[in-house]
């Protein structure tokens, strides 16, 4: 029986920055990626109940999400949000003593996997950037290589690095749940590195691979974010960076 | 808002705001960060040592009370005397009852000290305490508290530490790092030789022979250990190892990860008062060091914690500090960031030594990014404990309001930002 995928949005992707959500499935469907997503009937993956103090709420919820995505039948999921990632991959397998009946990927784990049915769609963007690595992604889950590999991919791209970077890579500042309690910190947080190591590296944009990350840079402001999946889109339709 | 949240809101807020305590944690992290850097790649045998000073430490952990009780039994055995002080006020008492009344007391740095408000203690019972760590010293002239467990002063750049000093000695003193440096020396000099009872921290313990390590790079804590005819040391009951070999590890793993030097200046070991047989071979206390030599163990939520499979981990803490210095949060917040100990462990720290108030609010910073833990030498898990004590805090009624209305949207809406569904 053939794979069936579901793409897992996310809360972040699914309402307050679209444009991830959209680029992906676009992205997608150019690269002949058969996927569906849960639409309305998506729910909450958990992880911000767990970094708040709300385990007990959370474990609710995770025999909900696996048997909704279960019992519709779907091998494998991939997901927007590494924090959704690293929660149903990591988390729920703990939480339920049990492996899931489904695959969970990262998106850049599912696009990475897939590159070469991208690689010829890449067209060249003259662009100099620099990859943030995600708490949940690297740090929590080991996933370093594959964002980088991606980026690399695009003719023309030059990829920076931090100077500290993957495992010792510094937090965006708006992980658990304190971009909703203290929004200012995480603001400044994120705002420390735009002034601070960002600076010496000369280049043009910061690419994430996080919903969360994504727009907590970009509240910060003073630099183009780019989610991965829409740095590779704007690859593909050979658009000129906007600048 | 209930008291808890506002009151450090405010101080977070005041931090924030606070471009000069800004200015001098940026400078601190700079060094602190390219230092360590050096200090490790030239200290490859790091790797190695800090797992073995782990598996110490778990060990310790697990005989904490046996291995403190040895210690005491050593040190009494050597003529000096030991106490285990059950919380801050009975260790309080016993500092009263050693130290007396109307004494001058010269002090080095000790966070555990802070940790049982050692300083207020000794002057509402009519003693004179100076700081003699320039960074306590600094902060003690200026009323304020530590934000930093190795550099208490962090927070406070060159020109500030001038104005402080002029205020002082009641003359112009330059921003110059050099000149300030030689204010301290002068201004102390006097008060090491005049002084009734030294007070310093332990950084480790050895049991079987009761010695008591103290790492320094200034000097002044061998001043305070060594001129005053009394010496207490304070430190938590953790800090005991069995052995000297296993203390020597901790010496080793220490400097380079707290200050990222190859091996802080000054290292004494301290086993039993000062005493000679010269003259007919008849033992007398108190030669050229102290006559009397005090340990106190400090327990004060220790034991509780040692018993707690979810924080028993924080117990390992060698306090190198550098997960503060890591930590992109404490790189905002400093000394706002946690309640006398900083930082994610400095949550825990606080929680079990001073209580829930003082943390539940200050947990909400903590993005459990996991930086402090792939930068501790014995990689503690802290955001772990840091997820586990938020919950625990939320079940007592310390809820983060937004957090709530989250968690109640998530019920209602499957979603987190209240929209409908």
């Amino acid at each position: 029986m053939a794979d069936r995928l579901l793409y897992w949005k996310g809360c972040m992707s699914r309402l307050k920055v679209k444009g991830i959500a959209d680029s992906t499935m676009e992205l997608l469907d150019l690269m002949g990626i058969r996927y569906d997503t849960l639409g309305g009937d998506e729910g909450c993956c958990g992880s911000i109940l767990l970094r708040t103090g709300y385990p007990e709420e959370a474990k609710k919820l995770v025999r909900l999400n696996i048997s909704q995505i279960g019992d519709a039948g779907y091998t494998k999921m991939v997901t927007s949000c590494p924090g959704c990632y690293r929660t149903f991959a990591s988390e729920y397998p703990k939480m339920i003593a049990a492996d899931l009946p489904f695959n969970v990927q990262h998106i850049s784990q599912l696009l990475s996997e897939n590159l070469g049915a991208l690689r010829n769609k890449l067209k060249p963007l003259k662009m100099d950037v620099v990859y943030h690595d995600p708490c949940h992604l690297g740090r929590h889950m080991g996933i370093y290589e594959e964002p980088r590999r991606l980026i690399k991919a695009i003719p023309g791209i030059r990829l920076a690095e931090f100077r500290q970077n993957r495992s010792l890579a510094l937090c965006c500042g708006s992980g658990g749940g304190v971009r909703s309690a203290l929004p200012d910190v995480s603001t400044a947080v994120a705002k420390s590195i735009i002034d601070g190591p960002l600076g010496p590296l000369g280049v043009r944009a910061i690419i994430t691979a996080c919903p969360f990350c994504y727009y907590n840079f970009n509240t910060a402001g003073g630099v183009e974010v780019i989610d991965l999946p829409q740095l590779l889109l704007r690859s593909c339709k050979g658009e000129r960076s906007n600048g | 808002m209930d008291e808890w949240l506002n009151k450090k809101d405010l101080e977070f807020r005041e931090w924030m705001l606070d471009e000069r305590r800004r200015l001098g944690i940026d400078r601190a992290v700079k060094a602190y960060v390219s230092a360590k850097e050096t200090a490790l790649q030239k200290m490859p045998e790091l790797e190695e040592m800090r797992k073995e000073v782990r598996l110490i430490k778990e060990e310790s952990i697990r005989k904490m009370p046996e291995l403190a009780k040895a210690a005491m039994d050593a040190i009494i055995d050597l003529k000096g005397m030991a106490y285990l002080a059950k919380d801050a006020e009975s260790a309080q008492e016993i500092f009263k009852e050693v130290v007396g009344r109307g004494k001058l007391v010269v002090k080095s740095k000790s966070l555990t000290s802070e940790e049982i408000c050692l300083n207020e203690a000794l002057e509402e019972a009519g003693n004179t305490v100076y700081e003699t760590d320039l960074g306590e010293f600094i902060i003690q002239l200026r009323k304020e508290k530590p934000s930093h467990i190795i550099n208490p002063s962090v927070h406070v750049p060159r020109e500030e530490v001038a104005k402080t000093f002029s205020q002082l000695l009641k003359r112009e003193v330059r921003p110059d790092i050099n000149g300030l440096v030689s204010v301290a020396r002068e201004f102390l000099r006097e008060k090491f030789c005049t002084a009734d009872v030294g007070i310093t921290g332990a950084n480790v313990v050895a049991a079987k022979t009761g010695t008591i390590f103290i790492i320094e790079n200034e000097g002044n804590a061998r001043f305070v250990s060594n001129a005053p005819p009394i010496h207490i040391a304070i430190t938590g009951m953790e800090k005991v190892v069995p052995t000297l070999s296993d203390a020597f590890k901790v010496v080793q793993v220490l400097p380079p990860y707290a200050t990222g030097v190859l091996m802080a200046a000054y290292v004494s070991l301290i086993t039993g008062p000062s005493k000679t047989a010269d003259i007919e071979k008849t033992i007398v206390y108190g030669a050229h060091g102290p006559k009397e030599l005090h340990l106190v163990l400090l327990d004060n939520g220790r034991t509780e914690m040692a018993k707690s499979p979810d924080f028993r981990e924080a117990l390992y803490c060698l306090r190198c500090g550098g997960c503060m210095y890591e930590c992109p949060v404490y790189r905002i917040l400093g000394g706002s960031f946690g309640n006398n100990y900083f930082g994610g462990i400095g949550i825990i720290w606080s929680y079990f030594t001073r209580g829930p108030e003082g943390v539940a609010a200050a947990i909400n910073a903590c993005t459990k990014c996991r930086r402090c833990k792939a930068v501790c030498p014995l990689e503690i898990d802290v955001p772990k404990m840091v997820e586990t004590l938020k919950s625990r805090l939320v079940r007592d009624g310390y809820s983060h309001p937004r957090h709530r209305e989250i968690m109640e949207s998530i019920a209602k809406n499957k979603n987190p930002f209240g929209l409908e569904r």
